[in-house]
């Protein structure tokens, strides 16, 4: 079915014209926003469900000339983004009623990042993948600056916009590259030149091609060293947004990366394989060294999602066989990131940008439930076992030994005791420490409860119980 | 299938914790949590009693797969080895527990932690699934470290990550070392983690001498094997008292049960050629353990550097390669358990009423504590290895196994126990004999009913074990054996035996 295939897409923008339309005539306010966006995130979520339900592992079809690929790749990508979307927007519904009138803006633009980041993963041509990378991407600069009143919120959009145009122009020239190399922009007709043709160009343009789709994402899914915007624009973007803002780009940027690397270039591995490899490494290892040595809990996040972006690459260095290995931890990952972003932004304030882990000690007497979820999420990044971050670290790993980088599981488990080094600090903040002079019990905003419930049952269920999770995602593997 | 026993003794704490923390009178949860203590140490002693004497291979086992295409299932069994080592388990949480009456901040969390730190152990000593083993191994470490960082003492938070980071280190390139042996050992059927299947992979030379350094690190860091012990006397010291006993009595174990089940089973010709360097290692640990703990002024201090002397008995006996040798040393692992955290408990009633640690704080104390004072010169002699209790006979075992294969490193380890005997009767002159010297201990109370109760078991059983050895060499025998005859048949190595050495001098 045809519409099916863009269906995700267009409840999205049904209820954003819905919600821009209604507000600009009654001016309803902040209730409507939600219930338009609650509406559009679920009728997405149930058109991907469908798409799931019959497009998943081999049933998998493009549409639109292909364009748009439905697979179990895409719809499963779409499964965890539009949810994903809806708890970044309880998460950040203070965050969103503080701007007043411009708060509908916020939520517009949510919807239509999540709309991006599922295209992104369901793109079964190049340039229409380019043209979701930059929808989603617009998106979230503006995001990341939506409290314009604070200059430090500037710096990081205007950061996040270069540093981004100057990644996304480069994938784009990579396209360029690809196309010369092979006369087609399409990913599957990529694959299938390359298995099937002798290049006529030199070796160097393909070559040259790959690296830029890979550094373009690679910048995306913040990889060393690739990632030094991250630290900057997490810390400067507003606390409610920031975890959409680490999730959302890591699910789409995995989903993209993956599937240009496994089915447009699934026989040229033994090219990039290694170049992964070394990507991966070079973020465990970088991306843990500096979040030992922050004092503000976002920027230690923030270089730990570096590190977890390396763990995620790990998995890549398999090849296709390794795409259910990174769906598991990059949907386990995303939804525990964006739980701990939300901590933050009600120890810290909505607005805020700074969360100083001096905010944090004694949190256990000031929120008890707060600290023992943010106490979980640490434990779950560190990798402690029954725990979901323990499973995907699990299964990241063995992809990388069956593909014989036993190398790269060594540098990954050493950096994931040094890891536990700043995970722990936390706890020991939140539960070894005195609280501060004054500091009060802190109350959680409704949506933040949800968030944060939703973020610890995923994390202790799947961590507890991972095989059907594990068995579903053996269908969702790419056209 | 029969009744699945062994996963009702790893659920059972767990349900306890559960319901603990659910409990809203404070003064319920001590009671509540022993009492779920006691039903898991039932459990635990009707394994022992059904428990079938003379076999070797795994009892109660229960296999299911889980998850095919990883090769991962829940297999659990209890052999000779574990088995003992289950039982101390069940015996010392409720004894540990029954103990922490002091512990007045959070006492609801505490119960709890302590009751998930025993499933964890429980786990780690009945699963035959490397993967999920390693799950427990892991797991474990969550409790002791909130018991540690939380209920500990001045320095709690810097033993606390200590600890956790070291053991954390070691089991990181374990977690690497089962992965690459899951898939080497699966072969083509892809790969497995159970540990019944792997015994038959056939690992090459380099292959089983990598996957030994990467198993055999972590547990000598949790051993602790001398020079990985550096964790050990600030972990035991900062711990609440029931903290080191479970931390001395049963968790150092748990290394040495790993050396045991999985080094020595699992790659044979590297524990072969590799044990010189670890009876090497036991050496020094038993010496340097030793010699510390004689200068301690910290009685906690003395009986955790104690443990790195005994701990390294322990190792010696288990790298001998011999019957006598292995038997001594799960025997000694489960002396050292009750003896320790006789010690450590002895140690927490005194700090309990003087709230210090130093020897040189104490003096003459026999007068006002004779009943205490009598304990701990039981206690003092038992880990001494006095004949009649049962370090003697631990000690006795290692260092008549170790003789045959390694007898110049036995000989060095024998002057251990004379330091042994130097350390503690030293510790005890200070402590409790001649006159008082501090006013303030002039008022001290004696030992109480509940505390006689709680320390009444393990004398018992310091006895028992000491007098009448043979129920457990006859349960631990016949896995010792199996592991001895699989070295034999997988490499040219041939265990000595008493009949067929005799006392020939081996040439220089």
């Amino acid at each position: 079915m045809t519409i099916l295939s863009v269906a995700p897409e267009v409840v999205i923008v049904v209820a954003i014209v819905m919600l821009l339309m209604v507000d600009v005539q009654w001016h309803p306010g902040h209730r409507w926003w939600g219930v338009a966006a609650a509406m559009g995130l679920t009728g997405a979520t149930v058109a991907v469900a469908l798409q799931w339900s019959q497009y998943r592992g081999d049933a998998g079809a493009s549409f639109f000339s292909g364009m748009i690929a439905v697979d179990g790749f895409g719809a499963f990508a779409g499964m965890v983004i539009f949810p994903l979307a809806g708890l970044g927007l309880m998460a950040a519904w203070p965050l969103v009623r503080s701007q007043g009138g411009r708060g509908a803006e916020f939520v517009v633009l949510t919807l239509i990042a999540a709309s991006g980041a599922h295209l992104m993963a369901a793109s079964a041509n190049l340039v229409m993948l380019f043209i979701a990378l930059e929808v989603f991407s617009l998106s979230l600069y503006v995001l990341a600056g939506f409290t314009r009143e604070r200059a430090d919120a500037d710096e990081a959009a205007l950061k996040y916009f270069l540093l981004g145009a100057v990644a996304s122009a480069i994938f784009l020239y990579g396209i360029a590259l690809v196309f010369a190399a092979t006369g087609t922009t399409s990913i599957s007709g990529v694959g299938a030149y390359l298995t099937g043709n002798v290049l006529l160009l030199p070796q160097g343009v393909l070559m040259a091609g790959t690296a830029m789709l890979m550094v373009g994402l690679a910048f995306k899914v913040s990889a060393a060293p690739f990632h030094m915007w991250a630290p900057d624009v997490y810390q400067g973007a507003p606390g409610g947004i920031t975890g959409f803002l680490a999730s959302g780009a890591k699910v789409a940027g995995f989903a993209a990366l993956a599937r240009v690397l496994t089915v447009a270039l699934g026989d040229r591995i033994t090219d990039w394989a290694p170049a992964v490899a070394v990507l991966a490494a070079t973020s465990i290892v970088v991306g843990t060294l500096l979040a030992l040595a922050q004092t503000d809990l976002k920027r230690m996040l923030a270089y730990s999602s570096v590190a977890h972006a390396g763990f995620i690459l790990t998995a890549l260095v398999a090849g296709s066989s390794g795409i259910p290995d990174m769906w598991f931890y990059v949907a386990t990952y995303s939804v525990q990131v964006l739980a701990a972003f939300a901590v933050a932004a009600v120890v810290s304030g909505p607005t805020e940008g700074r969360a100083p882990l001096s905010d944090y000690a004694g949190l256990s007497t000031r929120s008890p439930w707060l600290a023992a979820v943010l106490g979980l999420l640490m434990l779950a990044m560190g990798g402690i076992p029954l725990t979901a971050g323990f499973v995907g670290k699990v299964a990241v790993f063995r992809s990388a030994i069956d593909a014989d980088y036993l190398w790269l599981v060594i540098v990954g488990v050493i950096a994931s005791v040094a890891g536990l080094f700043f995970y722990l600090r936390v706890i020991v903040l939140m539960y070894m420490q005195p609280a501060g002079e004054g500091a009060g019990r802190i109350g959680v905003p409704a949506g933040a409860r949800v968030v944060l419930a939703v973020a610890a049952t995923v994390t202790v269920i799947v961590g507890v119980v991972p095989w059907p999770l594990l068995e579903w995602l053996r269908n969702a593997i790419p056209l | 299938m029969s009744f699945p026993i062994l996963s009702v003794i790893i659920g059972l704490p767990v349900a306890g914790a559960l319901v603990v923390l659910t409990l809203r009178r404070t003064e319920l949860v001590l009671p509540v949590a022993v009492a779920s203590a006691l039903v898991t140490f039932g459990a635990t002693v009707w394994l022992l009693v059904e428990f079938e004497v003379g076999e070797a291979g795994f009892q109660f086992v229960e296999q299911a797969t889980w998850y095919k295409p990883w090769g991962v299932g829940w297999h659990l069994g209890v052999d000779g080895i574990s088995l003992l080592l289950v039982v101390l388990t069940g015996l010392l949480f409720p004894i540990a527990l029954a103990a922490s009456t002091s512990v007045t901040h959070r006492p609801r969390e505490y119960a709890a932690a302590m009751l998930l730190l025993e499933a964890g152990i429980l786990g780690v000593f009945l699963s035959l699934d490397l993967l999920v083993f390693f799950v427990f191994w892991e797991v474990m470490l969550v409790p002791m470290y909130f018991i540690i960082g939380i209920w500990g003492g001045e320095r709690r938070v810097h033993a606390a990550v200590k600890f956790f980071l070291y053991t954390a280190l070691g089991s990181a390139l374990m977690f690497a070392g089962i992965l690459a042996l899951g898939f080497l050992g699966g072969g083509d059927a892809g790969p497995t983690f159970d540990f019944v299947k792997l015994l038959d992979a056939n690992l090459s030379h380099t292959a089983q001498l990598w996957l030994f350094g990467a198993f055999g690190l972590s547990f000598a860091i949790k051993v602790p094997l001398f020079p990985f012990h550096t964790w050990l006397p600030d972990a035991h010291v900062e711990a609440p008292t029931a903290g080191s006993v479970i931390l001395a009595g049963i968790l150092l174990k748990l290394g040495a049960y790993g050396l045991i089940r999985f080094c020595l089973s699992l790659f044979p010709e590297a524990s072969v050629q590799l044990v010189p360097l670890l009876a090497v290692l036991a050496v020094i640990g038993i010496i340097y353990g030793a010699i510390v703990a004689i200068v301690q002024t910290d009685v906690k201090r003395l009986v955790a550097y104690s443990s790195v002397s005994h701990l390294g008995f322990v190792v010696l006996g288990i790298f001998a390669l011999t019957t006598q040798g292995l038997q001594g040393g799960v025997l000694q692992m489960v002396n050292h358990g009750l003896t320790t955290g006789a010690l450590f408990l002895l140690v927490g009633m005194i700090y309990e009423r003087r709230h210090t640690r130093e020897i040189g704080q104490f003096g003459g104390l026999a007068t006002v504590m004779p009943r205490y004072a009598g304990i701990f010169l039981f206690v003092a002699f038992a880990s001494i290895g006095l004949p009649g209790l049962n370090g003697f006979i631990g000690e006795f075992f290692v260092l008549v196994g170790s003789f045959l294969s390694l007898p110049a490193y036995a000989i060095v380890a024998a002057f251990g126990v004379v330091l042994a005997a130097v350390y503690l009767l030293w510790a005890y002159q200070r402590m409790f004999t001649g006159p008082i010297t501090v006013e303030e201990n002039r008022g001290l109370r004696d030992l109480g009913v509940r505390e006689t109760l709680i320390l009444a078991p393990l004398i018992v059983l310091i006895l028992f074990l000491g007098i009448y050895p043979k129920p457990a060499l006859d349960r631990i025998q016949p896995s010792v054996d199996q592991i001895l005859q699989r070295i034999e048949q997988t490499t040219t190595y041939v265990v000595p035996d008493l009949g067929t050495t005799g006392f020939e001098v081996p040439g220089p």
